[in-house]
């Protein structure tokens, strides 16, 4: 589903490369595991992967079923099936997260040529899978991540995530700022979405998320390369002794 | 290069062409000749069969005029005027005075028609109330969904009123609710009694200039205990060549009575700048309460800026009595230059006023508009919440005053005044003016300038939104505050236009 | 239309142009200096601004100037002793510099009636933009005053103090300093005396790239005096220039700030405290250029009217096209403690750049109920109380200096202002 070779990319602004020849394949049904030090250029990938303007590729290719997806813009790419749960999301004023769900929704559906939800149905579908993440239908008619704890952010992203229906996940550091129940809530959320036609990349720096979501393969990123690969028990090997290791040995 | 430079390429190039109304009609007009003279005001008093005492009035504006000179402070450009080159006075030949809609030009009601406004004509003239939307829960969750209320209509087809509904089921609520010029023949005790006494006829060149010529505009009186059964609502449209546009509109509202207004304009397409400079004054006594809301759309000029509607425009409502309150409300998306500032005298112990503002200029428009709160009497409250969004090569000016006087004891103000950036090549400026002389007032004013985070929109934009749509769905929701304020067939229309205005970069 | 008459001479602007005719052949300059006088005394002809003039709006000069003394040479002016202990005192007496001049390493001082009189400060001699009064009142008149240059990268050991003490009469003087790239220093400016004098002061300040600046106005003129001054400075490149303003006084007051954040990475922060008491008038205007990308500024002015003062602040923020990437914050907040003052606030903001941050705040207010409240269920009357509230409002803006022999001489002149007023 996702074929990244040789990529190569930098800050656009300041020509900084983070991204250093970077190889990853990830199969359709298959949930990847990415972790890596800080600054390892793990939120990066995500990013590029997403289409966001402020990082160039210079080298490589990324290919999604595969076609090349480095001349679609963010939105082109979101409506051909690639979703990214951020980090951090951002807060948009004055636009209520219902209304946010809609419009998202809604303008997938046009770009692959099919008709807008009908109100009712979307609410219903809205409540049903809030409901799932125990979200609060209060919440919805706030501004759309303005005011939302950590915890909430997180959920509402994975809300979206769930109404979107993508074929690539990308998760970017979903477990940071989750406290134990809201782990087990978002990753529940994740795990529902596993399908033998969905891909799903999870990014994170800590082993615990993947104790929630258990992945069939983790991949070690370091300097912008993936130096190593491996199954889930490199996960486990990583929380005991640590990336010196492997760094050390790639080196 | 970051994705909002396309963007920013786009609005450059907006096409402000594509102005949606821009059409003109083809109706006879009646006019007065070219210029401005005491034998042109002579001519429309009696054209308007006019009293002696208006006729008197109208003069000695005028002579006052003649000793004034045009305002320069306002932060916008453009070249004299010729007040001699201007027409005062076009009137649809064919009506002196319709009782129904049969009556009308057809080509008036195919104007409405070609509006596409969202007051749905048709509907509310044949007095249809339309069903509820089907979806109350979702319009909970923040959509608008266009909820007609019953609304009344007063049309200002160019210069006369030309139709005028609902007023039957309005005189029997004691409503009065028809045009200056009728107001002044059957009304004239109350015109006589409120006319002038907020805009005087000496209070700022265009206002005199007004005074002197003002062809029509409505005339509404809500009398004691009132609450005006519908909104009222006026079409305002310019329409004849080199037609200056001098509506006058007086509101009154008696003790513990009522009203909202509103009032919305489109004008057609033209080459050579218009003039409108109208005057709108509302009173509000005791316990009476006053909302007027304008979504103004006229035509801001061609993609070189030219051509556009000049729009110098007096509006000020007086708290007279306690417990009063009025609240203003506007969208302006069009005219080349705006010169308006909605403002309220809080004369009466506990008075309110209340502004709301969105301000989109974009192409060469000029916009320079805010409000005045004058605090007067003990107790009295204000609040400001103003959104400016400039993009292309448009400047885009808030200015505002708020003032305590010695006796305004307690007197408080919130204002909010945010402007947003779309372009590299557009203005956006601030003027506050806050002036406290009493010990007690408590006035806060907050404002921020930025642009589009692009944070945000490519946040947006990952969730399959394109970037016209995120853009207006980012914009929509800067501007939310303000669009809650407005009655509901407004608010749609509203959205709309923010929409229309921004177009190239928001679809 | 109409006509406008040109409006008759008030007794002050006829003073002045008398003034000048008496005073020109005693003033030192060169031809150049003279042409440029001769300017300045030609704007003032056309009449002192009036309110219509929107830089002017609360401050109608022409009006609220009633009077103009006769420049008196006879008067005596003292020295005071520094604000900072240890400081480097330049002092200048009724107009003149006095006494001799010091000699620090890396910084040269020179009295300005020399360069005047060589004809080399002639170009700074230019006003800022139109309407501007006090640069035209001060080119006219300027007599004296200091010049300082702080040479690249020299840090001198001690403050510098620029002292302009009047004793009556007219006073007009310059204070025109460079400091030199990666220069620092901390120059403290004394604007005080004893006569009901006119005063005209103007600093002009150039920083270098890298160079770093604490400035401190403190002016305390007798509530008889008219006070007019002008702040000009200039930021070279990741230079950083914190101004800070004390008003504690005079009768007739108008400071101008004027700065041009003109190097990349420049940082500008402006305190500012306005004590206005009596029936006087303060006026506190500030225009502010951000010109290039990448600088930023804060501004924080706190006031306190008592008894008839009145009290203005204007606040203009400028951000060019190209000076993208701008952060500027502005706060004015007043606490009007009298029924009989009043507190005008302008604070603007024009902005032509879109990648920007810019946000400005301004209130108005009483103390606060609930503090008062929380201080007296303690036990402490409410006099004290609101005396400590009214300190604790300004000091803030003191304390954020954060050096520490600074803070102390500040708050000590807080102290004795609010034992005399509070």
């Amino acid at each position: 589903m996702l074929e990244i070779k040789n990529l190569h990319a930098r800050i656009a602004e300041s020509g900084v490369e983070i991204i250093r020849g970077l190889n990853l394949t990830v199969k359709a049904g298959e949930v990847a595991a990415i972790m890596g030090p800080n600054g390892s250029g793990k939120s990066t990938l995500s990013y590029i992967l997403a289409g966001r303007p402020d990082y160039e590729v210079t080298e490589g290719e990324i290919l999604y079923n595969g076609e090349s997806i480095l001349e679609m813009d963010p939105a082109e790419r979101a409506a051909a099936g690639i979703f990214l749960a951020f980090q951090y999301p951002m807060e948009i004023p004055g636009v209520a997260t219902m209304e946010f769900l809609k419009v998202a929704m809604n303008a997938q559906r046009k770009a692959r040529g099919e008709e807008p939800l009908k109100i009712p149905e979307l609410i219903k579908r809205v409540k049903e899978e809030a409901g799932l993440l125990s979200m609060d239908m209060a919440m919805l008619k706030r501004p759309l991540n303005v005011g939302f704890s950590g915890g909430e952010k997180k959920r509402a992203e994975i809300l979206q995530m769930k109404l979107l229906q993508p074929n690539l996940c990308v998760l970017d550091e979903t477990d940071s700022g989750l406290d134990i129940d809201a782990l087990k809530i978002v990753s529940d959320g994740v795990n529902a979405l596993r399908s033998p036609d969905r891909a799903i990349v999870v990014i994170t720096h800590y082993q615990r998320l993947l104790e929630h979501i258990v992945p069939d393969s983790v991949h070690v990123l370091y300097k912008g390369q993936v130096i190593k690969s491996g199954d889930k028990s490199l996960a486990f090997e990583l929380e005991e002794n640590g990336y010196a290791g492997i760094i050390e040995e790639a080196a | 290069m970051p994705a909002v430079q396309d963007t920013i390429d786009r609005v450059r190039k907006i096409d402000v062409d594509q102005y949606k109304y821009g059409f003109e009609t083809e109706i006879e007009m009646d006019k007065a000749p070219k210029g401005l003279s005491e034998d042109t005001i002579r001519f429309i008093s009696k054209k308007k069969d006019e009293p002696q005492w208006m006729l008197e009035w109208r003069l000695e504006a005028f002579r006052r005029w003649l000793t004034l000179e045009e305002p320069t402070w306002a932060r916008v450009n453009y070249p004299k005027i010729d007040f001699q080159d201007i027409y005062y006075y076009a009137a649809p030949k064919s009506t002196p005075g319709p009782t129904s809609l049969e009556e009308v030009d057809p080509e008036l009601l195919k104007v409405y028609e070609k509006l596409g406004i969202p007051l749905k004509e048709q509907e509310i003239l044949a007095g249809v109330q339309k069903p509820k939307a089907e979806a109350d829960e979702f319009d909970e969750a923040g959509d608008n969904v266009y909820k007609s209320g019953r609304v009344a209509v007063d049309a200002v087809f160019d210069s006369v009123s030309v139709v005028t509904t609902f007023k039957k089921e309005l005189a029997q609520a004691g409503v009065i609710f028809c045009s200056i010029s009728e107001a002044i023949r059957e009304h004239p005790e109350l015109v006589k009694k409120y006319l002038g006494t907020v805009v005087p006829t000496t209070d700022n060149y265009y206002a005199t200039l007004n005074s002197a010529v003002f062809t029509d505009g409505s005339f509404v009186f809500v009398p004691k205990g009132v609450r005006c059964p519908m909104e009222l609502s006026t079409y305002f449209r310019i329409n004849e060549k080199n037609t200056g546009q001098f509506e006058r509109t007086l509101i009154i509202c008696e003790d513990g009575a009522y009203v909202s207004y509103l009032e919305g304009c489109t004008a057609p397409q033209r080459d050579e700048n218009q003039l409108h400079a109208a005057v709108v004054e509302l009173v509000a006594l005791d316990d009476a309460e006053i909302k007027y809301s304008t979504v103004q759309n006229w035509y801001p000029g061609d993609a070189q800026g030219k051509g556009g509607i000049y729009n110098f425009v007096t509006k000020r409502g007086d708290c007279r009595g306690k417990n009063s309150k009025i609240s203003w409300t506007q969208v302006e998306t069009g005219s080349a230059i705006t010169w308006k500032y909605p403002s309220c005298i809080l004369r009466g112990d506990n008075s309110r006023g209340e502004f709301y503002s969105i301000a989109v200029s974009n192409g060469y428009q000029q916009v320079d508009s805010g409000t005045k709160m004058l605090h007067l009497g003990k107790n009295t409250s204000s609040r400001i919440i103003s959104k400016g969004i400039a993009a292309g090569f448009s400047q885009n000016t808030y200015r505002g005053q708020v003032s305590a006087h010695r006796k305004a004891e307690n007197a408080r103000n919130f204002t909010q005044c945010d402007s947003l950036l779309i372009g590299e090549d557009c203005g956006a400026h601030t003027v506050p003016y806050i002036e406290a002389k009493n010990s007690s007032a408590q006035f806060e004013h907050e404002a921020t300038t930025s642009k589009i985070s692009e944070d945000q929109l490519f946040y947006v934009m990952q969730r399959g939104i394109p970037q016209e749509e995120a853009i207006a769905l980012i914009v929509n929701g800067f501007v939310k505050e303000v669009i809650q304020e407005l009655p509901m067939e407004f608010a749609v229309e509203a959205q709309k236009l923010i929409g229309i205005s921004l177009e190239g970069s928001v679809g | 239309m109409n006509m406008h008459a040109t409006p008759q001479r008030t007794a002050a602007e006829t003073a002045l142009i008398d003034a000048f005719g008496e005073r020109l052949s005693l003033l030192p300059g060169d031809g150049e200096v003279m042409v440029k006088r001769d300017d300045a005394i030609e704007a003032l002809k056309a009449g002192l601004p009036t309110k219509r003039i929107e830089s002017w709006h609360y401050t109608d000069l022409r009006r609220l100037l009633t009077s103009v003394p006769a420049h008196d040479g006879a008067v005596q002016a003292k020295a005071i002793a520094p604000l900072l202990e240890g400081s480097t005192v330049l002092s200048a007496l009724n107009g003149a510099t006095a006494g001799k001049l010091p000699s620090i390493e890396g910084v040269t001082v020179q009295s300005l009636a020399e360069k005047l009189t060589d004809g080399s400060f002639a170009p700074a001699l230019d006003p800022y933009g139109f309407d501007d009064a006090i640069g035209a009142l001060n080119t006219a008149f300027v007599a004296d005053g200091y010049f300082v240059d702080i040479a690249d990268g020299t840090e001198p050991e001690t403050p510098l103090e620029l002292q302009n003490v009047q004793a009556g009469g007219q006073t007009h003087m310059r204070f025109p300093v460079r400091v030199g790239t990666g220069a620092k220093a901390t120059i403290v400016e004394r604007q005080t005396g004893e006569g009901a004098a006119l005063v005209s002061s103007v600093s002009q300040l150039v920083l270098g790239d890298d160079a770093e600046v604490l400035w401190l106005i403190v002016q305390e003129q007798p509530d008889t005096a008219t006070h007019l001054a002008q702040f000009k400075a200039k930021l070279g490149k990741n230079s950083k220039l914190t101004l800070f303003l004390m008003n504690a006084g005079g009768k007739l007051v108008r400071q101008e700030i004027i700065v041009d954040a003109a190097g990349e990475g420049a940082v500008f922060t402006l305190r500012g405290i306005n004590l206005l008491a009596g029936d006087t008038h303060t006026d506190v205007t500030m225009v502010l250029d951000h010109s290039v990308p990448h600088t930023s500024s804060t501004e924080v002015i706190r006031n306190v009217v008592t008894g008839k003062a009145r009290g203005v602040f204007q606040g203009r923020i400028n951000v060019a096209q190209y000076a993208q990437k701008t952060d500027a914050k502005m706060a004015c907040n007043t606490l009007l403690l009298s029924d009989d003052g009043e507190f005008s606030a302008k604070p603007e903001l024009e902005i032509f750049a879109d990648d920007v941050q810019c946000g400005h705040g301004a209130t108005v207010t009483e103390i606060d109920h609930n503090h008062l409240f929380y201080l007296m269920a303690r036990g402490i009357d409410e006099k004290t109380a609101r005396g400590l509230l009214v300190k604790a409002f300004v000091a803030e803006v003191i304390e954020e200096l954060e050096v520490e022999p600074v803070v102390e001489a500040l708050e000590a002149l807080l102290d004795g202002w609010f034992q005399t007023h509070g």
